[in-house]
C-alpha cells in the first residue's frame, strides 16, 4: 500500500492524459496497456524484490549482485535518472501549488476567468514558476529532514480517497458535458496507424515506466524496507502497477470529455490536465468545494512521490558516503533544485527533460534493474531467474508466480525495449536528428559516466587502503 | 482544429467501447480485486504470525516446483540455498497448526525435509 501510495501522482494525473492526447488518443492506449502488463507488472516485481533481497538502497543492491567495481555504475545510472526526472517533476508539484491557492481564493469560479489566460500569465511569470518549484522543494527536503514523513503519510491515507472522489466527480460531470462522447471516441477508438508508429511505442514505454515507478528506484528502496514475511508479487508489482494506472485511466475519463466539450486541443502538450479541469468546476454543483478537494488531493499524492523519489536519492548517498541524514538531505534537495530550474523556467524545457529522461533515461535505468535481475542474481546466470522466482518472488508471496516470470524477465523485457529504442531511433534520426541522437548521446554519457565513476571511485579506494597499510 | 471538428458530435464507435470495457477491467477490476486480495492475506497474515511466531513460506505449488529444481540442479552453486528454504518450509509446516497457504493434512505429513 506504501508503494502504491508513493508512486500515485503525477505521472498518471498530469503526465498520462497529456502524453495520450499528443500520441492520437486510442491506439497510445492499446500499446500503453500491453506493455503495462509485459513489462511493468513483473519489472515491478523484479525491481521490489531485489530491494527485499539485498536490503540496501540503489547502489548497493548493485554491489550487492555485481560485487565492487565498475558494474555498480549501474545503480549510478539509476540514481541520475532518478534525480534528474525529479528535477523536472518539483516544478509540476509547484504548479500545483499555484492551483491549490486559486482554488481556495476562487479564480476558476469568477466571472470572465480563462483557464488559459491563467495558465500563459503563471507560466510567463519567472517569480512564480521558480518561487513555487523553490517551494515544492523546500517542502519535500523539509519533510525528510524534519523526519515527519510519517505524519504525511497518514494525512495521506485521507487525502487519497478525496482525491479519488473528486476525480470521480469531475469525471461524471466531465462525461455528462454535451460533446463529450467525441472525447470517448477519442480516447478509446484503436487509431492501428498510431500502433504502428514508433514514437507510440517509445512514448508508451516511457509512460509505462513513468507512471508505475519502475526504473526510478523507488521500489528497490521500498523493497529494502520491507520484512522476510512481506508479499511482493502481488503488492509490489501488480497491484503497484495496476492500481496506479487504474487512477490514469480516472483522469483520462476527466480530462478527455471536457477537452473535445470546450473545444480545446487533445495535443496541447503539458498543461493539458490544469487547463481542462479547472474549466470543468464552474460547471459543477459545489465547484469549489471540489476543485479544493481535487487540488489538496492531487497535491498530497504528488508530494508524497516527490518525497519517495527523493528519497532514493538520499538513502543512496548516506550509504555510499561518510555524510549524515541531513546533509544527505540538503545535498540532494539542492542538486534537485539546482538542475530544476531550467525545467522551472521554461516549459518547453520541461518538455525535452521529459521526453530524454522519461522515454530514454528511464528504459536504460529499467533494463540495468531488469538485466540484474534476469541475469545476475545468484550464481550460475542460465538458472537464475528460476532460482529466484522459487527462493525468493513466491516466499510469503500472494499469489503463485509461474515460469512466465523467469522467461519474460530474462528473455523477452530486454530485448522487447531495446528494440523499441532501436526501431524508434532508426525511424525519426531522418525527421527528428537532435531530438533523437540527444536521446542516444545522453544514454551512452550517462551509462559511460557511471560506470567511470565508479571504477574509479573504487580504484582510488583500493589504492588508498593499500596506502594506509 | 479541423480533424477536432470533425469528431466533435459523432458517436463513439464499437470498437471504442470494446476498448473501454477492457480497459476497465483489466484495470479498474484488476486493481479492485488485487486491493481486496492483498488486504485480506496480509492481514491473515499477520494474525498467524502473532499466533505462531511464524509462518509457511511457499504454497505446495511452490514447494512441488522447488523440490523439482533442487532435484534437478544438485551441482548448482545455489543448491544448498535452496534445500535450506525448502528444509525450513518443511519444518514450520510441521510445526504449526493452521498454514497460511492452503494445504491439506495429508499434503503436510508427507512433507519430508531433504
Amino acid at each position: 500500500m506504501a508503494m502504491v501510495g508513493a508512486m500515485v501522482g503525477s505521472g498518471n494525473i498530469w503526465r498520462l492524459p497529456y502524453i495520450t492526447g499528443e500520441n492520437g488518443g486510442g491506439g497510445f492506449l492499446l500499446v500503453y496497456l500491453f506493455l503495462l502488463y509485459l513489462i511493468a507488472v513483473p519489472g515491478l516485481m523484479a525491481e521490489t524484490m531485489l530491494g527485499r533481497y539485498t536490503g540496501r538502497g540503489v547502489i548497493g543492491s548493485f554491489r550487492s549482485i555485481l560485487g565492487e567495481g565498475r558494474w555498480e555504475g549501474f545503480g549510478l545510472v539509476v540514481l541520475i535518472v532518478n534525480i534528474a526526472l525529479m528535477s523536472y517533476y518539483a516544478p509540476v508539484v509547484g504548479w500545483i501549488l499555484y492551483y491549490i491557492g486559486h482554488s481556495l481564493l476562487g479564480t476558476f469560479f469568477q466571472p470572465g476567468f480563462a483557464a488559459q489566460q491563467l495558465w500563459t500569465a503563471f507560466a510567463a511569470s519567472p517569480v512564480l514558476t521558480l518561487g513555487t518549484h523553490t517551494l515544492a522543494v523546500a517542502l519535500i527536503g523539509g519533510v525528510l529532514l524534519f523526519g515527519i514523513r510519517d505524519g504525511i503519510e497518514r494525512t495521506v491515507k485521507w487525502m487519497f480517497p478525496a482525491l479519488v472522489i473528486a476525480l470521480l466527480a469531475v469525471a461524471i460531470r466531465s462525461l455528462t458535458l454535451s460533446g463529450a462522447t467525441a472525447g470517448l471516441a477519442f480516447l478509446f477508438t484503436p487509431d492501428w496507424n498510431s500502433v504502428t508508429r514508433p514514437s507510440t511505442w517509445i512514448t508508451a514505454l516511457g509512460q509505462a515506466l513513468f507512471s508505475t515507478g519502475l526504473g526510478w528506484g523507488i521500489a528497490v528502496t521500498y523493497g529494502s524496507y520491507l520484512r522476510k514475511h512481506d508479499d511482493v508479487a502481488l503488492g509490489g508489482g501488480l497491484f503497484t502497477a495496476v492500481g496506479n494506472t487504474s487512477i490514469g485511466l480516472l483522469a483520462l475519463f476527466a480530462v478527455f470529455p471536457a477537452v473535445f466539450a470546450f473545444g480545446l486541443e487533445p495535443a496541447a502538450g503539458s498543461n493539458l490536465t490544469f487547463i481542462t479541469l479547472v474549466q470543468v468546476f464552474p460547471k459543477m454543483a459545489g465547484g469549489p468545494i471540489w476543485a479544493i478537494l481535487f487540488f489538496l488531493g492531487f497535491f498530497f499524492a504528488a508530494f508524497t512521490s516527490g518525497l519517495a523519489i527523493t528519497e532514493v536519492g538520499v538513502t543512496t548517498v548516506q550509504e555510499e558516503t561518510r555524510l549524515s541524514r541531513k546533509q544527505s538531505v540538503l545535498g540532494v534537495s539542492l542538486a534537485i533544485w539546482l538542475l530544476g530550474l531550467p525545467s522551472a523556467y521554461s516549459a518547453e524545457f520541461l518538455g525535452l527533460m521529459d521526453f530524454m529522461f522519461g522515454n530514454w533515461g528511464l528504459p536504460v535505468a529499467t533494463l540495468a534493474i531488469i538485466v540484474v535481475v534476469g541475469w545476475k542474481m545468484g550464481p550460475g546466470w542460465l538458472l537464475t531467474p528460476e532460482w529466484v522466482r522459487l527462493t525468493e518472488l513466491n516466499r510469503n508471496s500472494d499469489i503463485y508466480v509461474g515460469r512466465w516470470w523467469s522467461l519474460i524477465v530474462q528473455y523477452l523485457i530486454p530485448p522487447i525495449m531495446l528494440a523499441i529504442m532501436v526501431y524508434f531511433v532508426v525511424s525519426n534520426i531522418g525527421q527528428q536528428p537532435i531530438e533523437t541522437a540527444g536521446g542516444v548521446v545522453l544514454v551512452g554519457i550517462i551509462l559511460v559516466a557511471s560506470l567511470v565513476i565508479m571504477s574509479a571511485t573504487r580504484q582510488r579506494g583500493a589504492s588508498q587502503t593499500l596506502g594506509g597499510d | 482544429m479541423l480533424s477536432l471538428l470533425q469528431t466533435t458530435g459523432t458517436a463513439v464507435p464499437l470498437s471504442a467501447w470494446v476498448v473501454m470495457l477492457g480497459a476497465i477491467v483489466l484495470l479498474w477490476g484488476v486493481a479492485g480485486w488485487a486491493l481486496y486480495r492483498t488486504l485480506t492475506d496480509e492481514e491473515r497474515k499477520l494474525d498467524l504470525i502473532r499466533d505462531h511466531g511464524t509462518i509457511d513460506t511457499y504454497s505446495p505449488r511452490t514447494m512441488a516446483e522447488l523440490r523439482e529444481w533442487i532435484e534437478a540442479h544438485p551441482d548448482h552453486p545455489e543448491n544448498e540455498t535452496a534445500k535450506a528454504a525448502y528444509n525450513d518450509c518443511v519444518e514450520t509446516l510441521h510445526e504449526i497448526d493452521t498454514p497460511f497457504y492452503e494445504w491439506s493434512d495429508e499434503q503436510r505429513a508427507e512433507l519430508e525435509q531433504l
